[in-house]
């Protein structure tokens, strides 16, 4: 049974619309994370979810209760704050002793429990300390432990890492992970940050304008765009204007710069229609003399960078020298790999499977 | 190359020490009053001598043990302490509703609980002797309590209000959504942290309260006059050296107040 349900949940400020009819479920035990820009709706979302604002129509349901007219504190839920929000005059134990003491719970049960968290997050040793003495990492451990011990029926996280180092981010991620295994607790993470949505999530919404953009695992988002915002929003790509000249098993376009390419089956290949066509740059090779590719494009090096484990470079395919316009090519960086000095023409490759075609505006049709 | 090893700034220094000796003119301009009155306090038992022509501490004596000058300081006392109280009581929520509401017209009543700060305190005491003798309550210590805490609560209000905007307000949203109700959030979230902010507040309230002295005049009677009132008259009728002391001993207490709000307000 879905633990949130949203139906046709909306949010307008004045004129502003803020979140517009959105209907969504986040099944029980889901990692769920809510990406997107910023004003793109996923605060007010948590928001109206937690019940900080009251939505302007539509209603919340919490554990298949109708929770839409629910003051925030009978709403059983968890959440973690970006800024930590631990009480300063508290001490870690009274910190996370804080809502059981709430809702009343016996002394002994209380010390069971606090110290059953503690060791959860692997910091058994502070609980004299107060939040000022801990780093950030741990803090935020603590706030997690403090959402976590009176067992919600689910945990919000309004870009709980954002305050961390990056290294420190990428531990609590899979720290978060960890724990979400092991407890196997429902978690409604809100990010702007496509990378942590990507590690983190079983499923991510992606949010634009106050509306639903797609929704689905990582992997599907990813490799399924359904349009410009979310081929644009998560990870790199490369785009071109073109003209559907025919459809079917693949589709037939022309660029705007008079190249034909073939990208994979489409739902909008009427021929005629003006589309954008889509490749990510790790599906892009420069081409040796004995491979084949479905596309393949000359073009001249205008820079290569190196980015650690992977190396990117900047080709020139007709279309200009700058950045935005030059096609972008990944690949492994490797030992020995045949370093590409800027000035080189290379062929560049992509098979059809790996270009999609989206339309110039709204989405795709649900596939 | 020595020659150009002048520090950086020796011109701007000059100015420096000068602004420095204005800056200390300004202060002993100040305290001038206070070093008065300690060494009169200290002197003739007849009349009030500037410099003191002997040593003693019989203007103490007086104060303390020969005169009913302790009924004053206790009535002082328990004005203060009061009214203080009451405007803690008073002055706290309206911060929280000023600062944390969303009604409308909120401004304005922020402004009608000001008010007091911004009419001429001669108005204020000429009005509540008015509206008090109508209620009988002229020259009762519950009247100078009242009159006291309707003078010191807006100061209570605006430090409160102060303090509660550097709470951290996603604090209460946290304690809220683990399930605090409104009153659990703010006695246990809010309060705590409103701690040094109130405790500032009250001792500058304490303060007012003890210094004030054109409200009591007009609420107190002979018989029960505050400390400051007592002074007033006296020096009206008699002049009695017994003054000195009594300055002596109220610029200390305005000090020790000031130094425990300074220091409390530092450890927070």
């Amino acid at each position: 049974m879905a633990m949130v349900r949203l139906d046709k949940l909306s949010k307008n400020y004045g004129d502003v619309v803020a979140l517009e009819e959105v209907d969504l479920e986040v099944e029980e035990g889901e990692f769920m994370t809510l990406l997107g820009p910023s004003g793109s709706g996923k605060t007010t979302m948590l928001n109206l979810i937690a019940g900080m604002i009251a939505p302007t129509s539509g209603r919340v349901f919490i554990d298949g209760r109708d929770v839409s007219t629910v003051p925030p504190n009978k709403r059983g839920l968890g959440m973690v704050f970006q800024n930590y929000a631990l009480m300063p005059h508290m001490t870690i134990f009274e910190n996370i002793a804080f809502p059981l003491r709430v809702r009343k719970t016996a002394n002994d049960v209380v010390k069971r429990e606090v110290g059953r968290v503690l060791d959860l997050i692997q910091l058994p040793h502070v609980a004299d300390r107060k939040p000022r003495e801990l780093s950030g990492g741990q803090q935020q451990r603590i706030a997690l432990a403090r959402a976590i011990v009176y067992n919600p029926s689910i945990i919000l996280m309004d870009e709980p890492l954002g305050a961390l180092d990056k290294k420190l981010r990428e531990t609590m991620q899979l720290e978060l992970k960890r724990i979400h295994t092991e407890l196997g607790i429902t978690m409604l993470y809100v990010t702007h940050d496509q990378e942590e949505a990507l590690t983190m999530s079983d499923r991510i919404i992606l949010l634009s304008d106050g509306q639903i953009e797609q929704m689905g695992e990582p992997d599907h988002l990813y490799f399924n765009p359904n349009g410009l915002f979310s081929a644009d929003f998560l990870g790199d790509s490369n785009m071109l204007d073109a003209t559907v000249e025919s459809g079917g098993e693949t589709t037939s376009v022309r660029t705007a710069e008079g190249l034909t390419l073939i990208a994979k089956a489409s739902a909008i290949s009427e021929p005629g229609r003006s589309v954008k066509v889509m490749v990510r740059p790790e599906n892009v090779s420069i081409r040796r003399s004995d491979e084949s590719f479905d596309n393949a494009i000359q073009g001249k090096v205008i820079d290569s960078i190196i980015l650690g484990g992977v190396v990117k470079h900047y080709v020139d395919m007709g279309r200009g020298t700058a950045e935005e316009e030059a096609m972008v090519v990944e690949e492994l960086n490797r030992p020995g790999r045949t370093s590409i000095r800027p000035g080189v023409e290379v062929t560049l490759g992509w098979n059809a499977s790996d270009m999609h075609v989206l339309p110039l505006e709204g989405r795709l049709p649900d596939a | 190359m020595a020659a150009v090893e002048k520090p950086v700034g020796s011109a701007r220094s000059s100015g420096a020490i000068f602004l420095k000796i204005t800056a200390w003119f300004g202060f002993l301009f100040l305290l001038m009053p206070s070093f008065i009155v300690l060494p009169m306090s200290f002197g003739n038992q007849y009349e009030m001598v500037f410099p003191p022509d002997s040593f003693s501490t019989y203007l103490y004596e007086q104060f303390f043990f020969q005169s009913n000058w302790m009924d004053a300081t206790f009535l002082s006392f328990r004005v203060a302490i009061s009214s203080t109280i009451l405007a803690l009581v008073l002055g706290v929520p309206a911060a929280y509703s000023i600062v944390r509401g969303t009604y409308p017209g909120k401004r304005y009543v922020a402004m009608f609980l000001m008010s007091p700060i911004l009419v001429p305190i001669i108005v204020i005491a000429l009005g509540l002797y008015l509206y008090f003798a109508s209620l009988g309550i002229v020259g009762t210590e519950i009247g100078l309590i009242f009159a006291h805490t309707m003078f010191t609560t807006p100061f209570v209000i605006v430090t409160s209000m102060a303090g509660l905007r550097h709470v951290d307000q996603s604090l209460e949203t946290a304690a809220t959504i683990m399930g605090a109700g409104v009153m659990q959030t703010f006695f246990k979230v809010t309060l705590p942290l409103l701690k040094p902010a109130m405790f500032a507040g009250g001792l500058f309230a304490f303060l007012m309260s003890f210094d004030e002295v054109v409200i009591a005049y007009f609420i107190a009677d002979t018989g029960r006059m505050t400390l400051p009132v007592k002074m007033f008259n006296s020096i009206q009728w008699e002049i009695s050296p017994v003054l000195a002391a009594v300055s002596a001993l109220l610029t200390v207490l305005s000090l020790v107040v000031c130094v425990l709000a300074a220091s409390f307000q530092k450890k927070s």
